[in-house]
C-alpha cells in the first residue's frame, strides 16, 4: 500500500513537471578530459523535441479539447464587416492559396494609418507597429496534426462556398469564435450535397 | 499492477496534467513585425547548391512561412520568416539530375542546428576550453585587421597561413587572391580522403590533373578498383544515376560491373563479381590484365600512348605480369585474371576506375597509373563509355581576379612540423572548412602545432576539434543564407558552374565569409584592392562572362534563375591543365610498405569514409547519425568489420568489444562480423569519435584516424591511410555500444548472433 502511494505521487509529480513545460536540457559538447563545456553566447542550451509543448497539451489533444483562443486585443469583426470590407481584403491568402492567413499589423495599418486614428485601440496598435511588434493573434480554426487533413481554401472559394458556411456569421462577432465545429461529418455532408469528391485522398494526404 | 490501479493512476495523471495545463503559454508570446511580406501556406522552390561535398549537386529548396524565435533589443519573441524547409535534387542540374543523396537531404540541419555558432566570439578561457564571449562584428574584424597590419608593418606577410578544405571554386579563388595580394602563400588544403594521388596520375598519364568523370551510362563493362563510386567517392549522385542507366536504362543491354577490393563497400555490394585482392597490389592486377590483353594480341600495347609508356616494362608487353605471377602477388587466381582481361578487352566500351584504398598505399601512384594505362590500352579515354574529364572553368580569369595566384603552400604536415621545429611559425592562422586536428594522424601532431600558433581565427559554424583552438570565431552564414556557388571538377561531360542567391534571411548574427574577407581586405593599412566589393559582384563577373544559353537573357540572370550554368566553354575561359613533366624513369611496381611488423601486427587496417559522415565533417547532423550504414545497419556508433574466420580464431563473436592496436595507439570498439572482408583485413568507418563537435557527435564512438601511421605515397607524399597494420584482441562481451537497425547481416544469419 505504501509503495503504491509513493508510485502514484511520483507519477503525479512527473506529470505535473512535464505539463508545466520543464525543458529537457542536454549537455553540450563534452571535451575529452570530461570537463563540461559552457554554452556559447547566443546558443540554445537545450532542445525539447516532442510533438506537444506540454504534457497537458498532449492530453487535451488526445481528448480533442482545444484551448479557447485568447486574443491580445478585442478585434471588432462586426464593425469591419459592417463597413462592407470583404473578408479577403485582410485574409488575403484565401483566394490564392491554401491558407487564408491571419493578417499582421501591417495589413491593419494599410487603412488605419489614416482612418480612425483618434481611437485608443488604433493608437495602441500604431504604437506597437512603431516599436517593431506585430499582434500575436491566436488561431481560432484549424485541424490538429493527427487529423492528417490538408485543407485548401482556394478551391472552396472558387466553388463559391460562402465564408459563413464554415466560419459562422463573423459579422455578429467581435473576436472570432469557433461557432462551427469542423468535424468530418460536417465536411462530408457538404461535399455530398454539392457533389464534391469524397475520396479519402481529397482531404487526407 | 492490477487493472484497477492502472485506471486510477491514469485518471489521477490525466487530471493533474489537465489542471496544470490550463494556462495557454502561446498567449504570452511576443510577435515582431516580419522583415518581408510572406504569403502564408504557399511554398516557393528556390535553387541552391549542396555544400556537403565537392560534387556540387544542384538543390531545389522548398521555402515557406515559419515562425522563428528571435531576440530583438533584448526581447525574446516570434517573427514570421520565409524558411527553407526541404531540400531536393534540382531536376535541371547537369550533375545531380534531380537526385540527391541522403547526406544532401540532411544538409538542411546545418542551418537549424541547435549548436550552430550564432555570433562572433572571442576566446575568454584557456585555449581548447571552449569558453568564449560575445564580440561585435566591428570589433572582431578590427581585431583581425590589426593582427594582419602588424604582420605587414614587420614585413612578415608570409606569417599568415590559411587552412582550408581544398575545394575549388569562387570562394577558393577569392581566398587565393586575398593571400596573394597580402603577400602570403596560398591556402594549405587538407582532406583525409583527398584524391591528390589520382589527380597526379591523371596528369602523368593524360596531362589532365583532375578527377575523372566515368561515362557510366554508355559503358557496358565497369571494372572498379576500390572506387566507392555509388557511395562516397567523387560525384556519387551523378555516378549512381549513370550506373542505373548502365544497368537498366538501355533495353536489352545490361552493363557488367566487377569490383576489386579487399573490403566490400556499398558499391562492391552492387557488383556482379567481387574480387578480393591483397592490399596494395591493385596496380599489379591491372597490369596483369594489360599483359593478357597484349599477349593474346587483342590490342597492341602502342595504343596506350603516353599512359602506357610511363609504365615500366610496357613496351616489352609487361613480361613480368603473367597471370601466374600476378596470382602470386595479388591472390587473384590466374584463371580469373585471364577471364577478367578478356571480358574487359572484348566488351566495348569498357571503363576501369580506381580510387579509395588502392591509392592510399605507399605505391598508390603506381596503381593509379597502371589503371590509367589499362584504360588507354582499350581506348577508353575521352570516348563514349570511358573516362572523361569535365572541362574546367578558369574562375580567376572569368571573375577578373587580376592578381596572379598565390605561391604554393606547405602541406598541413609540413606546416605542423615547421611550427614544432620552430622553423617557420605562422603568426596568424585563418581556418575555413577543415578540421585537421580530427583528420590527421596523431604522429603529425597538428594539435600541438596549432596550440603554439599565436593567433587563430576560424570561419566555421560549429566548434570542432580544430576550431576550439581558435582565438576568434567569425561564423559564416549557412549555405541557405548566403550566395552559394560551385565549380564541379567532375560529374558532367560538359563544363558546369553553379550559383544561387540566398534562399532565406540569416537566422543569426552571422556573415558570409567571402564578404568578411573582402571587408578585412579593405580595412588593412595597405588595402588589398580586391576587384570586388562583395562576393555577389565576383559571381556576377563570372556569370556575365559566360555565354548565355538564350539570347534574351544575360548569363548572370539566367544562371541565378536556374542555379546553374552549363555548356561549352569559350576557349578564353578554359582553365589550362598544367602539363605534368614525363617522369624521369618509368613507374615500376614496388611492394607496398606497411607500418608495423607483420608478426606483431598481423592484420591490415582499413579506415574508410563512412557513408553518413564522409571524413567526419558531417557527424554533427543527427539525421545522418540516425542513418543506418547500408552494409551493417549500424547507427549512432562505431564498429570494426572482421572476417568471421579471423574472428573465430581470436574467439570474437558478433558485437563483442575488441581492442585494435597499431604502432600509433589503440582503441576499443564493437566487432561486426562481415563475410565481405578479406581475412587479413579489418576495417573501420571514419567519422565518429569526435571530442568536441556539437551535442550529437561529441563523445560518440571512436576515431580510427588515431591508429593511422604517418605513411605516405612515395611519389606524391599524400597520406597513405591504408598502410597501417594492427592486431586485435577481445576485451569483453557486447556492452550495448553498437546500435544496429537490423539484427545482423543477411549473409550469415542466426549462428553468429
Amino acid at each position: 500500500m505504501h509503495l503504491r502511494f509513493v508510485g502514484i505521487v511520483t507519477v503525479c509529480l512527473a506529470a505535473f513537471a512535464a505539463s508545466v513545460g520543464c525543458q529537457w536540457i542536454q549537455p553540450l559538447a563534452v571535451p575529452g578530459d570530461g570537463s563540461e563545456i559552457v554554452p556559447l553566447p547566443g546558443q540554445q542550451t537545450g532542445v525539447f523535441t516532442t510533438a506537444r509543448p506540454t504534457f497537458g497539451a498532449a492530453v487535451n489533444d488526445f481528448l480533442n479539447r482545444r484551448p479557447v483562443a485568447e486574443q491580445p486585443l478585442e478585434f471588432p469583426h462586426d464593425i469591419h464587416v459592417g463597413k462592407e470590407i470583404a473578408c479577403e481584403f485582410c485574409h488575403e491568402g484565401v483566394t490564392t492559396g491554401p491558407v487564408a492567413g491571419i493578417p499582421g499589423v501591417r495589413t491593419c495599418m494599410i487603412c488605419h494609418e489614416a482612418i480612425a486614428t483618434d481611437r485608443e485601440r488604433i493608437q495602441q496598435i500604431t504604437a506597437l507597429r512603431d516599436a517593431g511588434f506585430d499582434i500575436p493573434w491566436q488561431r481560432v480554426y484549424g485541424f490538429a496534426n493527427e487529423d492528417h487533413v490538408r485543407f485548401n481554401h482556394a478551391p472552396h472559394i472558387r466553388a463559391e462556398v460562402g465564408c459563413e458556411t464554415c466560419h459562422g456569421d463573423v459579422g455578429q462577432q467581435t473576436v472570432a469564435v469557433r461557432s462551427v465545429e469542423h468535424t468530418m461529418s460536417f465536411c462530408v455532408d457538404c461535399h455530398n450535397e454539392r457533389e464534391a469528391p469524397v475520396d479519402c485522398l481529397t482531404c487526407h494526404f | 499492477m492490477d487493472r484497477r490501479t492502472f485506471i486510477k493512476l491514469t485518471a489521477i495523471t490525466g487530471t493533474s496534467a489537465t489542471l496544470a495545463s490550463c494556462g495557454n503559454p502561446e498567449n504570452e508570446f511576443i510577435r515582431f513585425v516580419p522583415e518581408e511580406d510572406i504569403v502564408q501556406g504557399v511554398a516557393v522552390w528556390k535553387p541552391s547548391v549542396c555544400p556537403l561535398c565537392a560534387a556540387g549537386c544542384g538543390l531545389t529548396v522548398r521555402v515557406m512561412d515559419a515562425d522563428a524565435e528571435v531576440v530583438r533589443e533584448g526581447q525574446l519573441g516570434l517573427v514570421r520568416i520565409a524558411a527553407a524547409k526541404k531540400l531536393e535534387g534540382a531536376p535541371e542540374h547537369p550533375i545531380s539530375r534531380g537526385g540527391l543523396c541522403a547526406r544532401g537531404q540532411a544538409a538542411i540541419q546545418v542551418t537549424y542546428h541547435p549548436d550552430r555558432i550564432t555570433q562572433p566570439l572571442k576566446r575568454s578561457g584557456d585555449r581548447g576550453s571552449g569558453q568564449y564571449e560575445a564580440i561585435s562584428w566591428d570589433d572582431a574584424i578590427a581585431e583581425v585587421v590589426s593582427r594582419l597590419d602588424t604582420l605587414e608593418s614587420a614585413g612578415n606577410q608570409m606569417a599568415l597561413s590559411f587552412v582550408s578544405g581544398g575545394r575549388a571554386g569562387h570562394r577558393a579563388t577569392l581566398v587565393d587572391q586575398f593571400l596573394s595580394r597580402f603577400g602570403a602563400r596560398g591556402a594549405t588544403s587538407y582532406q583525409l580522403f583527398g584524391d591528390d594521388v589520382l589527380r597526379r596520375a591523371n596528369a602523368l598519364s593524360f596531362s589532365r590533373g583532375q578527377m575523372p568523370t566515368p561515362d557510366l551510362p554508355n559503358s557496358r563493362y565497369v571494372l572498379s578498383f576500390g572506387a566507392d563510386f555509388l557511395g562516397t567517392w567523387n560525384s556519387p549522385v551523378a555516378q549512381a544515376s549513370g550506373y542505373g542507366h548502365m544497368r537498366q536504362g538501355r533495353p536489352g543491354i545490361r552493363g557488367t560491373f566487377t569490383q576489386v577490393e579487399s573490403r566490400m563497400s556499398q558499391t562492391g555490394a552492387n557488383a556482379d563479381a567481387w574480387v578480393p585482392v591483397a592490399p596494395g597490389t591493385e596496380g599489379v592486377l591491372a597490369l596483369g590484365l594489360a599483359h593478357v590483353i597484349m599477349a593474346a594480341g587483342l590490342l597492341p600495347g602502342s595504343s596506350a600512348g603516353r599512359a602506357g609508356a610511363i609504365v615500366d616494362g610496357w613496351d616489352g608487353g609487361l613480361a613480368d605480369y603473367t597471370p601466374e605471377q600476378v596470382a602470386q602477388v595479388t591472390g587473384v587466381p590466374a584463371a580469373r585474371v585471364e577471364r577478367l582481361a578478356r571480358e574487359f578487352a572484348e566488351t566495348r566500351p569498357a571503363v576501369a576506375i580506381i580510387a579509395g584504398p588502392p591509392l592510399a598505399h605507399t605505391n598508390g601512384l603506381f596503381a593509379a597509373v597502371a589503371v590509367n594505362a589499362l584504360n588507354a590500352l582499350v581506348g577508353s579515354v575521352e570516348q563514349p563509355g570511358g573516362l572523361y574529364f569535365t572541362p574546367q572553368l578558369n574562375v580567376a580569369g572569368a571573375s577578373n581576379a587580376a592578381a596572379s595566384a598565390a605561391s604554393p603552400s606547405p602541406s598541413i604536415e609540413a606546416l605542423a612540423s615547421g611550427v614544432l621545429a620552430g622553423e617557420s611559425s605562422p603568426e596568424v592562422l585563418l581556418l575555413d572548412g577543415a578540421n585537421p586536428v580530427f583528420t590527421t594522424p596523431r604522429a603529425w601532431r597538428v594539435r600541438e602545432a596549432f596550440e603554439q600558433i599565436p593567433y587563430i581565427a576560424s570561419f566555421g559554424s560549429f566548434l570542432d576539434e580544430t576550431s576550439i583552438l581558435a582565438d576568434l570565431i567569425l561564423p559564416d552564414h549557412s549555405f541557405l543564407e548566403s550566395w552559394i556557388e560551385g565549380v564541379p571538377e567532375s560529374g558532367s561531360l560538359s563544363a558546369v558552374a553553379s550559383v544561387a542567391p540566398p534562399t532565406m534571411r540569416p537566422l543569426h548574427e552571422t556573415r558570409a565569409t567571402e564578404d568578411v574577407l573582402l571587408e578585412i581586405g579593405r580595412g588593412l593599412q595597405r588595402p588589398l584592392d580586391l576587384p570586388w566589393q562583395t562576393f555577389e559582384e565576383m559571381l556576377a563577373a563570372t556569370f556575365t562572362a559566360l555565354p548565355a544559353p538564350e539570347a534574351e537573357f544575360d548569363g548572370w540572370t539566367d544562371a541565378q534563375e536556374k542555379g546553374v550554368w552549363s555548356g561549352p566553354l569559350p576557349a578564353a575561359l578554359v582553365r589550362e591543365a598544367t602539363p605534368a613533366p614525363v617522369p624521369d624513369a618509368p613507374l615500376a611496381y614496388v611492394p607496398p610498405m606497411f607500418d608495423g611488423d607483420a608478426g606483431q601486427f598481423p592484420l591490415h587496417f582499413l579506415p574508410y569514409p563512412s557513408s553518413a559522415f564522409l571524413d567526419g565533417s558531417l557527424a554533427h547532423l543527427p539525421w545522418l547519425q540516425e542513418m543506418p550504414d547500408p552494409l551493417t545497419s549500424a547507427m549512432w556508433s562505431s564498429w570494426i568489420e572482421i572476417n568471421p574466420s579471423t574472428a573465430e580464431a581470436l574467439g570474437i563473436r558478433d558485437g563483442d568489444v575488441v581492442e585494435v592496436t597499431s604502432g600509433q595507439g589503440s582503441l576499443r570498439s564493437a566487432a561486426v562480423l562481415s563475410p565481405g572482408i578479406a581475412p587479413n583485413v579489418v576495417a573501420m568507418p571514419v567519422g565518429q569519435g569526435h571530442q568536441t563537435f556539437t551535442r550529437y557527435a561529441s563523445g560518440r564512438g571512436e576515431n580510427p584516424v588515431d591508429l593511422i601511421a604517418p605513411m605516405s605515397d612515395s611519389t606524391t607524399g599524400a597520406l597513405a591511410w591504408a598502410a597501417t597494420r594492427v592486431r586485435l584482441s577481445r576485451v569483453g562481451p557486447a556492452d550495448g555500444r553498437l546500435v544496429l537497425f537490423a539484427g545482423g547481416l543477411r549473409e550469415h544469419p542466426e549462428e553468429h548472433r
